[in-house]
């Protein structure tokens, strides 16, 4: 395996591919803040979407060319191979995260409860729980209203 | 088309060791047992795809500088977009 990184060509695939995901990023963001933005977010979201949009279409231009005044900068077989080596990984992320949850969903993780004690549960009667939670709300409030009364007589 | 498998395994790998890490740690009995499951699948792709005869050579540490790159480029554009919102 030639792990030497004598080789590697860091401006063609890895800073035209950095461009490249800021520019997603920011047109992504910009355009959810954009719509769901209300006053200052919105201009905000209009500013990063166009700031997005700026910055896909110049590492366009730098790659494939087309006015004059953008050297071309990233070479073009070079920058499709980036392009779609990002967009593969992304996709193999993306099929990898259904599979985990397609397994998750599959394997049968019921038996986790079957440490919960449910019989004490269906023990329960609500109604005299219920009982019980308001006798005890009761006296907590009759003691509250005890010593107002007695500050009272003392006036008096 | 080697680029595409293979980078489509490196996602793979990724999805695989990161939840496969979560789920073995968080995880209870069956579950923890899937999430170990993952972790050696996770494993097992890594080890196939660093084979001298797979797809190690020069082209494909380029695609994953190129992978690196656009991740890296996200995240700086997810925190300029947060410095943006935060500071309005």
């Amino acid at each position: 395996m030639d792990m030497s990184t004598d080789n590697l060509d860091i401006m063609q695939f890895f800073v035209s591919m950095l461009i490249v995901g800021i520019g997603v990023a920011l047109l992504a963001t910009g355009m959810f803040t954009s719509y769901f933005g209300a006053g200052k977010s919105q201009k905000i979201g209009f500013a990063l979407l166009a700031t997005g949009t700026i910055l896909l279409a110049l590492t366009y231009l730098m790659a494939f060319g087309g006015i004059d005044a953008i050297p071309n900068e990233f070479d073009e077989n070079f920058f499709a191979d980036a392009f779609v080596s990002g967009v593969s990984a992304l996709f193999g992320m993306i099929v990898g995260l259904f599979v985990i949850l397609f397994v998750l969903m599959k394997v049968d993780t019921v038996d986790d409860l079957e440490d919960l004690d449910l019989e004490d549960l269906e023990d329960l009667d609500l109604d005299e729980e219920l009982k019980k939670l308001e006798e005890e709300l009761n006296q907590t409030e009759d003691k509250e209203d005890e010593p107002v009364v007695d500050e009272k007589k003392e006036e008096e | 088309m080697d680029l595409v498998i293979s980078m489509s395994l490196v996602g793979a790998m990724i999805s695989m060791l990161g939840m496969g890490l979560l789920i073995a740690y968080y995880g209870s009995s069956k579950t923890r047992n899937v999430g170990f499951g993952f972790l050696v699948i996770g494993a097992a792709i890594a080890y196939y795809i660093t084979l001298p005869d797979t797809f190690a050579d020069i082209s494909f540490w380029n695609s994953m500088l190129a992978f690196i790159g656009g991740m890296v480029g996200g995240i700086i554009g997810i925190i300029i977009f947060l410095v943006a919102i935060i500071k309005s």
